[in-house]
């Protein structure tokens, strides 16, 4: 058991989290407990084995509807990236500059992860950059993953 | 069967174009009739001639705007669906509507104010009503919503992302959308419709505040106000009328599903991700038209986003994917002398912003060879719409 007590901004460059729960359903909820103990979960067709994001109800090759979880070493690339300097509402003010990404995580061909690059500085991240996985327990229902440089 | 051919643009009109909120106190339908009138006006038509719409990203109620304009005889009101990316697609939406018979004179229009509710700020700024607010973000929490938790908040942040990419991958650089701007308010500032009187320069762009990273304040459209709009009937209706029939040779509306996400959740597949999303549109148009893009004599690009000009001239074939900075760069895209004319009514970017329908005005301004920066002996203009979410689309319009 690797979970941590909530804080609310455990990494630099990192904006707040705009949910405190994941709103899970049964077909996602896999993820986020996962998550919980830091594990990073990729979620595919148990058909076919395409890989999908977000873990939408189809699968868009073959339309099955049953989904499974393929458990990943939590490393990957930065696919392509940003950096927000402008806080588009006043409360941005307080956290910009921050790096919002799309990642192409090991082991999970055909998918990515929308998240953001934190705990380094704007200038340091790259496209194709290999980044892992970090974890923010924000509340004892939602830790979200994060990903930094290695 | 196809409407090539078939049908044609012959009335245009248009508000003067404002700065964000500045067209108030006059209402957005209250734009969007002046226009209407302008183009019936300039059609040579009677306002009892005008019997359908055909539209997009919901511009206009056709029945209020009816109910308003007295028409009695409304036999046509269709959209396509989503927003900006149809806005070419509703000639086409216009053309299919008049030549199958549906109805005569088809408006084809956009009316825009952006006093209260700001375009950029459609993902960021919740409702003043703290009620409204709380449950607009209850609608907006489903099973995937957690999955999404990136701060990517507006349109510039999306397409910031694909820029990025697009530099990363081809070599293109800052400079290289500068050039469009640059090319782009050198077209505009000759026309007195632009919002933006004073050339750009390179320091200018290269002062100006970065947003999001890499696109700064100029890579972005400004936010303005105004109407513009269209009337579409058949060629044989249009051999009558006042001005010189701009016909429709090819339109296309759609895209590639994975593209859908565009705005959003950026699982384009790796071959298409750094582009403008318009391959598949792009060839449907020119099927239909007959054409390649070696025939186009001048190009409209939606430009929400200067990088995406860029993107759309490789969809459309008018420079090798990947090689769009070093085209615009050289000057291809710049009015005159450029080999193709990109933008030449300034585009959003620095004419005015109007969800796309003032490439509209522009292409049918080109064929009939009234254009202010008027590209010598144009036969052949193209107009998109989007990169948005789909459908996108394109329209090809041949002189008479």
């Amino acid at each position: 058991m690797t979970t941590t007590e909530p804080t609310a901004k455990p990494f630099r460059n990192m904006p707040p989290p705009n949910l405190t729960d994941p709103y899970a359903d049964a077909r996602t909820q896999p993820f986020w407990d996962a998550a919980r103990q830091e594990q990073l979960l990729g979620p595919k067709c148990a058909q076919c084995g395409t890989f999908r994001m977000p873990p939408s109800t189809f699968c868009p090759v073959c339309l099955s509807r049953e989904l499974a979880w393929e458990p990943l070493p939590g490393t990957g690339t930065v696919y392509t990236f940003i950096v927000v300097r402008h806080p588009l509402n006043p409360m941005a003010a307080d956290y910009v500059p921050f790096m919002p990404a799309a990642i192409d995580a090991d082991g999970a061909p055909g998918m990515r992860f929308i998240s953001n690059v934190v705990d380094c500085e704007p200038e340091d991240v790259r496209v194709g950059m290999p980044v892992r996985v970090v974890w923010n327990h924000v509340s004892n229902t939602l830790t979200l993953p994060f990903w930094t440089p290695v | 069967m196809s409407v090539k051919d078939k049908a044609a643009v012959v009335g245009i009109g248009r508000t003067k174009y404002y700065k964000r909120g500045q067209s108030f106190p006059m209402t957005q339908d209250e734009m969007a009739i002046k226009a209407i009138t302008l183009a019936i006006e300039d059609a040579g038509l009677q306002k009892a001639d005008v019997d359908g719409f055909a539209l997009y990203s919901a511009a206009i109620d056709p029945g209020k705007v009816a109910a308003e304009m007295g028409l009695a005889n409304l036999r046509f009101a269709a959209t396509l669906t989503s927003g900006g990316g149809g806005a070419a697609g509703s000639i086409g939406l216009a053309a299919a509507a008049v030549a199958s018979g549906m109805c005569n004179y088809a408006v084809s229009l956009m009316t825009l104010q952006q006093l209260r509710h700001r375009l950029g700020g459609t993902q960021v700024a919740p409702p003043a009503d703290p009620e409204a607010a709380a449950a607009m973000a209850a609608m907006m929490r489903t099973p995937m919503t957690a999955f999404s938790q990136a701060n990517i908040a507006s349109p510039g942040h999306n397409f910031a992302m694909i820029t990025n990419r697009h530099m990363a991958q081809y070599g293109t650089k800052r400079e290289h959308f500068a050039a469009q701007c640059i090319a782009q308010r050198a077209n505009a500032i000759r026309r007195p419709t632009s919002i933006f009187t004073e050339p750009l320069t390179m320091d200018d762009y290269f002062n100006a505040r970065m947003i999001s990273e890499p696109l700064c304040l100029f890579d972005y459209t400004p936010e303005t106000d105004g109407a513009v709009a269209l009337i579409t009937t058949t060629v044989d209706r249009a051999r009558d009328l006042r001005q010189p029939p701009a016909v429709i040779a090819g339109s296309a509306n759609g895209g590639t599903g994975k593209h859908y996400s565009l705005l959003g959740s950026f699982q384009m597949p790796d071959e298409s991700f750094a582009s403008g999303g318009h391959r598949d549109v792009a060839k449907q148009a020119y099927r239909m038209a007959g054409i390649g893009p070696a025939d186009v004599d001048v190009a409209l690009l939606y430009d929400h986003f200067s990088p995406m000009v860029l993107m759309q001239m490789e969809d459309y074939g008018l420079c090798p994917v990947g090689e769009s900075g070093p085209f615009v760069a050289d000057g291809n895209t710049a009015w005159p002398n450029g080999s193709i004319p990109v933008n030449t009514h300034g585009g959003h970017l620095s004419e005015g912003y109007v969800i796309g329908m003032t490439h509209a005005y522009e292409a049918v301004e080109q064929v009939r060879g009234t254009a202010v920066n008027q590209v010598e002996g144009c036969e052949y203009a193209l107009f998109t719409g989007g990169p948005a979410t789909i459908p996108m689309s394109a329209t090809i319009l041949r002189k008479a």
